[in-house]
Parts: C-alpha cells; sequence; structure tokens
C-alpha cells in the first residue's frame, strides 16, 4: 500500500530523514520506533506532504505521491493522527468529527461508525473538545481521522501524555482497526507497546533504519532491548 | 509440495527488491555504526539503491581470519549466544556468531527446505552427522523442530545401528552426508534388504551431488533424494531451498548474492551478531532469475567448485597446507610427499630416501603408525601411507610438497 524509497527530507539545509525505505502492506499494522529528534514525526509529515522531500520517492497503491500536498494525501486515502492529538479544542466533538470526513460527502456513514466505536464521544458529543480529558481527545483525535474513512491511518505518538489504562485502550483500538482492515503506520517511543502490537516494525536512528523485521522478532533484538527496553548496558565492547 | 513461508519465498520481484533494499540500508548503517572495520571500510557511502551494491567492498575471508575471533561482530559478545567455529584459507580458524534472532531465522530457513521436500509435522526424521558436520547438524535441528518434526540425531559409526533405527523409528525422513547415504545403500544391497523395507520417503543430503548419484540413490534407498548447498560463514543450511524442480533458489529476504569474476558473493541481510557485507565465498557458481515452476522467485544458484582448493576427505574439510602441516609434527617431516586425495581418505606417499631410515623395516612401519595417527587426532581423517622411489616424484601429477620442518614453519 506505501512504498517510500530512499527518502530524505528536512529543514532548510537539515536533513532529518536521510534515505529512508519502508514499506507498508494492505492490512498490516507496522510500527515505527525510535527515540526523540530521530526524524520519526518528520517522516510523517513528509509521508502527507507537509513538509517536502528533497530525494526520494513515496508510492501509494503504486501511483507516486511524492511532493504531493496534503490534500492529495486525504485523497489518496491517507489520515494523519498527529502528535499531541490537535484537535480543534474550541469546537464540540462531533465538529471534530465532521471536519475529519468534510471531504466525504457520506460522511455520517462513517461518523457513526465512529461513535459506536468510542461511545465515550457519543456521550461527549456536543461537549467542547478541549474538555476532553487526554484520553479522550485521543479518541477523538483518531475518530477525526477516521471519518475521513482513509485505508492507512498514520499514528503519531498516539500514547503520550497518557495514563497506562488509557494507552492500553488506545493500543486496543489500533487492534481492533486492523481486523476492520484499516491499514495502521505507527510512530511510538514506547517501543513495548508498538512491538506489541504491530506485525513489522522499523528502528529509526537519526534519520535512518538501522533495523526492521517481524516485531515480535525485533523484542528479541539485543539493540533493541539496550536502547529501548531497559536491558541497560552501558559500554559497547566491539 | 508445500513452501513454508509463500510471503517472503514467492514474493513478487518488485517487492522483495524494496525489502532488500531496506534491509541493505539497515545493514549498512547497522554496520557502520557497530563494527570498525565496516566503519572504516564504508565511509560515508550510503546505499540508495540495490546497484549500488556493487560500489560497496567486498569482505574476504581473510578479513574474518584478520578479525579473528570477535573483529567482525557487530553486537557485544554477551549478546552472541552460540559460536560456531569453521576453517577458512590456510587451514586458519573462523568464528561465525548468533543471536537468539539469528537461531530463530536459521530454524526458518531451514525449515523453508524441509516443507520444499515434503516434511511436515508427521515425519520422523533421523539426522545422521559425523562430528565435522555438527554445525550443520544444529541448523538441521532448529528447522525440524520449527516444522514439528520428530528428529533423532545419530552418528554415523555404526551402521547396523543407523538401520535399526531407521526400522524401528520408522523413520520417513533422513538427513544425512552422500557419503553415508551411500553406505547404507551399500549395506541394503550386501545384505539382500529391500530398501522398501525402511519408511524412507525423503533423503536429504547435506550437499549436491552429480545427477547420477543422486538417481542411484534414489533408487539404492527407495527414496526421493534432495541435496542442500550452504556456505559455513553464511548459513549452512538455509542460503538455499532446494525445490521440486532440482533447482537451488536462494533465500533472496535474507541473503543477497551477486557473482563477482565467477565467484559467488553473499550479503547477509538479516544477521545480527555478525553481518557480513558481500562475503567473497570461494566457490564458483551462476545465478539465474528465470521464472520456476514451484513459485518460488528468489533467485536460482548452481553451485560450482571451491576456488580456494579447499578438500574434503570423507565430508570433512580441509586445505592442502593442513596436510603437510601435520606431516611436520611427525618424525616424517622433510620428506618430500605426494598426495592421493580419495573421498574416503588420503594417500601419502612418501619419498623413500637415505634420510628416511635405509635398513630397518621395522622403523618404517613405526613411522606408518604414527603419521597414520597424527592425521586421524589432529584432521579426523584416514591417511594411509606408502613409501615410494624417487622416481615416483619425477613424472607425478598428483599434488607433491615438501613439509618443512615445524620448527622452521612461520
Amino acid at each position: 500500500m506505501l512504498r517510500v524509497r530512499n527518502l530524505r527530507c528536512g529543514y532548510g539545509s537539515l536533513h532529518v530523514i536521510r534515505g529512508l525505505s519502508l514499506h507498508v502492506d494492505a492490512g498490516e499494522i507496522v510500527a515505527l520506533i525510535g527515540a526523540n529528534g530521530a526524524g520519526k514525526t518528520s517522516l510523517l509529515k513528509a509521508l502527507v506532504g507537509l513538509i517536502p522531500p528533497v530525494g526520494g520517492e513515496i508510492r501509494i497503491d503504486g501511483r507516486d505521491a511524492t511532493g504531493e500536498p496534503p490534500w492529495r494525501a486525504i485523497a489518496n486515502g491517507v489520515a494523519l493522527v498527529p502528535e499531541g492529538r490537535q484537535i480543534f479544542a474550541d469546537m464540540t466533538v462531533m465538529e471534530n468529527l465532521e471536519v475529519g470526513g468534510y471531504r466525504n460527502p457520506d460522511r455520517a456513514l462513517p461518523i457513526a461508525d465512529v461513535l459506536e466505536r468510542f461511545p465515550r464521544l457519543r456521550e461527549r458529543a456536543a461537549q467542547l473538545a478541549g474538555t476532553l480529558s487526554g484520553g479522550e481527545q485521543q479518541m477523538l483525535a483518531l475518530g477525526r481521522a477516521l471519518a475521513a474513512r482513509p485505508r492507512l491511518v498514520l499514528l503519531d505518538e498516539p500514547s503520550m501524555g497518557l495514563a497506562p489504562l488509557m494507552v492500553q485502550e488506545v493500543f486496543r483500538t489500533i487492534r481492533a482497526l486492523k481486523e476492520q482492515g484499516v491499514t495502521v503506520f505507527l510512530v511510538e517511543q514506547n517501543a513495548v507497546a508498538a512491538l506489541q502490537v504491530a506485525d513489522r516494525a522499523y528502528v529509526l536512528e537519526t534519520g535512518e533504519v538501522i533495523l526492521e523485521g517481524e516485531a515480535a522478532d525485533l523484542l528479541r533484538n539485543p539493540e533493541v532491548k539496550r536502547a529501548y527496553l531497559g536491558k541497560g548496558y552501558k559500554e559497547v565492547w566491539e | 509440495m508445500s513452501v513454508f513461508d509463500p510471503k517472503h519465498e514467492t514474493m513478487p520481484r518488485a517487492a522483495l527488491e524494496q525489502v532488500q533494499l531496506e534491509r541493505l540500508q539497515a545493514l549498512v548503517a547497522r554496520l557502520k555504526r557497530n563494527v570498525r572495520r565496516y566503519r572504516d571500510a564504508l565511509g560515508d557511502r550510503h546505499v540508495s539503491s540495490l546497484a549500488d551494491l556493487a560500489g560497496l567492498p567486498l569482505t574476504q575471508p581473510e578479513d574474518l581470519i584478520q578479525a579473528f575471533p570477535y573483529g567482525m561482530f557487530a553486537l557485544p559478545l554477551r549478546e552472541v549466544i552460540r559460536l560456531h567455529s569453521t576453517t577458512g584459507p590456510e587451514a586458519r580458524q573462523l568464528v561465525i556468531g548468533h543471536t537468539r534472532n539469528d537461531l530463530v531465522n536459521w530454524g526458518r530457513l531451514t525449515a523453508r527446505q524441509f516443507a520444499a521436500a515434503g516434511m511436515t509435522e508427521h515425519d520422523v526424521v533421523q539426522l545422521c552427522f559425523e562430528g565435522g558436520l555438527i554445525k550443520g547438524a544444529a541448523g538441521y535441528t532448529l528447522g525440524a523442530e520449527m516444522i514439528e518434526a520428530s528428529i533423532i540425531p545419530e552418528d554415523p559409526y555404526h551402521i547396523d545401528y543407523q538401520l535399526a533405527m531407521l526400522r524401528n523409528y520408522r523413520v520417513t525422513v533422513l538427513i544425512t552426508t552422500p557419503s553415508n547415504a551411500r553406505d547404507l545403500m551399500e549395506v541394503l544391497r550386501t545384505r539382500r534388504l529391500d530398501p522398501q523395507s525402511l519408511q524412507l520417503r525423503c533423503v536429504l543430503l547435506s550437499r549436491p551431488v552429480p545427477a547420477s548419484e543422486r538417481e542411484e540413490l534414489k533408487t539404492g534407498l527407495f527414496a526421493d533424494v534432495r541435496c542442500n548447498f550452504g556456505v559455513a560463514e553464511i548459513l549452512n543450511p538455509g542460503l538455499c531451498v532446494e525445490c521440486a524442480e532440482g533447482r537451488h533458489h536462494v533465500n533472496e529476504d535474507h541473503f543477497l548474492p551477486e557473482i563477482v569474476d565467477g565467484e559467488l558473493v553473499v550479503t547477509t541481510l538479516c544477521r545480527e551478531a555478525m553481518p557480513l557485507l558481500r562475503y567473497a565465498t570461494r566457490i564458483a557458481a551462476t545465478l539465474a532469475a528465470d521464472k520456476c515452476a514451484c513459485g518460488r522467485t528468489g533467485v536460482t544458484l548452481t553451485p560450482g567448485t571451491r576456488l580456494d582448493g579447499r578438500l574434503r576427505v570423507n565430508e570433512i574439510t580441509l586445505y592442502a597446507p593442513q596436510i603437510a602441516e601435520v606431516l611436520s609434527h611427525t618424525r616424517a617431516s622433510g620428506t618430500p610427499f605426494k598426495l592421493d586425495i580419495a573421498e574416503r581418505g588420503i594417500t601419502i606417499g612418501l619419498k623413500i630416501s637415505d634420510a628416511l631410515f635405509p635398513d630397518i623395516m621395522g622403523d618404517l612401519v613405526t613411522l606408518q603408525q604414527e603419521v597414520e595417527r597424527e592425521f586421524a587426532t589432529r584432521l579426523g581423517i584416514h591417511a594411509e601411507v606408502r613409501y615410494l622411489e624417487a622416481y615416483h616424484f619425477a613424472s607425478s601429477i598428483l599434488p607433491q610438497g615438501t613439509c618443512a620442518p615445524f620448527a622452521t614453519r612461520p
């Protein structure tokens, strides 16, 4: 579904993503894990056209989508759930969902689906989004993306700032999305949670993929254990 | 016959090349971070397409020798859970490390070969290898466990016992060396035993054999015969899958093969403990990318001869300098010799001269025994010693040498 080859992008002369290739097949959950500053969010921004690539290629369903504007990403069936939710705080929950599905003339249907999937949002449909708790806001951000009825959802740090119980809820929802045939590309710092929910994963360090593979295999990888799962070795022997 | 991992084994070329590029880029990034030798060799080179591979430096067996034991490891030794020793050029020791994931992948890749040979969890497998092949045996065990077949490790030294086990346990798959398969066939033949009385369905040989030998074994053991091909430094078994069409498909999601000046060069794409970039295998080979009826999309590899003079005696690999070295540890040190290397043993012709015990026959016998004992203990092979007159050395086309006294060797 998504094929990225040798992507380079950044801000001005600073190249944050330095020749990165990855793919996400239909129906998969693929995670991208990495530390702060590795380039995870920049990659997602490049995928939806928020920052222009300076090299490489992005293909969605075999079609070249390199450098296309963000609205084309939505039209291509790609929806981004941004880091920190970024919901419209002064609008109601329902208005947020309608904005999410505004390109879709039949948006009532996906919105009804979203409200069924997240009963809490139904309860608070008329409430201002800014008054929701962190977990509810994350659900709303996800719901807003799903209202566009995407085939590929890009999730940026969905567990950030959430209580552990809410994190579990978010990841349960991601699993449910997969069961409904939605493809998920998940960017996370919470490596354990991401690798437990994903089918495959990539490990990003300073703009380069250094490891990739089945998520279960990466959970066993010594470098992943050392860097992300708290197996604390200080020195590296060569 | 079934395909163990259809997603990867029958992956369309475009998707496979995407996976290869991703893995190659990750490999290069990891090597630059974790292995000083590669960091120095690669500099700031970046791979943006598979075609860039040809511009990357080769890894020679000599590099592994220089880095021995752990200089090529990409992870600290404490994260390496298995070490396999193998022999490189000039009989120098090499070591290959494996992490948990490396072993899991080894099992998966070997399981691909098993599935291609029709093996399932219902099979009872006899794994019959000598000590020298114990490392390969470990891979076969992992593969059999992966497909949950019942595996019986056995040594081939007691062929009667092996035969009894084949019968008693109703073994359906035999994994062994060509030599052992031939021995077994001979035993059945000489004792006039019906091969059909065994339950054997498939014999998987540790290395390729000529088509005529394969046919002979097929008839003699009344079983399908498949051949493995692997490279100890890369993976053996697990590098290739021999399909029902008799073609060795490289597991290209894990290994990137190239042919450089006729030599097989392989990059390990997934190995964690000791990844190798463009490893020159010292094996002549050809690759073909045409379609195969089995549906596998990995290129097919036809192995040729060794390019480094590696010999095989009774399934044990060795190099000619090792023979000279063993001789130099005996009282035959300094004596010109010639070799006749056969499949099951070697014959060493020592040049008889005034210096070599001219009068006493007993001394010659003692020396003969000493040399034979040294070869058995140092190399594990059978050596027969003969004494030859000087004229044998003048016209011989057989390999010859003079083993310098050990003390003077560098």
